[in-house]
């Protein structure tokens, strides 16, 4: 379940951020302070992008930055975020970005009812509505624990 | 390339860079679109390194990746929006009629 790989910790409300990658490693941070992943995950997670462009970017305003296990992921794990103001990621059908769920995965089953879930979230009003207005990160758990 | 067979299905390899997040939310959505239009697709899931030993029909991926891989696959689907499901249905369909047209 998404709510057992993320917690209050993964965190962060209305970052600011001053481009797409400042964007990704900020709202990624709380995975390496909390021992997800390794800071050469979340360059790889950008590196990624710089490569292949932005198809992280899955549907409109929401980015779903990873990388490969190897590159440096320790835990399964989902990070939450929501920028200030959002950025352009260079997707011209979904830009700008605002949301971003940072996935660490050391390998592609554990995460797998986590992904399907957040796929239904996608597409969901009520859930980004919430994000919009969300004045902390237990607010969002709790949303998530219904 | 001769005409398949009535019964066939295709084989539709759904992978990303890493194969853990776009490519597994995509195979999640493209299962869904497959399973409601009862279309004769099967898939599994990869990285691009999968890619290599793929044997298969057709390649689903997010659209910035398909215009990289257009050239090395029989056949590519890339996706700009994975919530619609829409898009994923007309993509399909698209190529299960080329495959009815050759």
């Amino acid at each position: 379940m998404l709510k057992d790989l993320t917690n209050e910790k993964l965190i962060r409300l209305n970052i600011d951020a001053k481009d797409w990658e400042d964007a990704v490693r900020k709202s990624a941070q709380p995975l390496i302070d909390e021992g997800y992943c390794k800071q050469t995950y979340v360059d790889s997670m950008i590196d990624g992008v710089k490569e292949l462009g932005p198809y992280i970017v899955l549907t409109p305003h929401v980015a779903l930055p990873h990388a490969r296990a190897e590159s440096g992921a320790l835990k399964t794990g989902i990070g939450i975020a929501t920028l200030s103001k959002p950025v352009e990621f260079g997707n011209k059908d979904n830009d700008p970005v605002k949301y971003l769920f940072c996935l660490s995965a050391t390998d592609n089953t554990k995460h797998l009812s986590a992904l399907a879930e957040l796929a239904g979230l996608f597409e969901d009003s009520a859930f980004f509505d919430m994000l919009d207005h969300a004045e902390n990160a237990e607010e969002i758990i709790r949303y998530l624990s219904k | 390339m001769k005409r398949k067979e009535a019964g066939t299905i295709y084989k539709a390899l759904v992978c990303c860079r890493a194969g853990m997040g776009s490519s597994m939310l995509l195979k999640i959505k493209a299962d869904q679109v497959i399973s409601e239009n009862n279309y004769p697709i099967e898939t599994e899931h990869g990285n691009l390194d999968s890619l290599m030993y793929f044997k298969g029909d057709l390649v689903i991926t997010m659209e910035d990746l398909a215009k990289e891989l257009k050239d090395q696959v029989p056949y590519s689907i890339g996706i700009r929006n994975i919530v619609d499901k829409k898009e994923m249905k007309e993509k399909l369909e698209a190529f299960l009629a080329s495959k009815e047209a050759k």
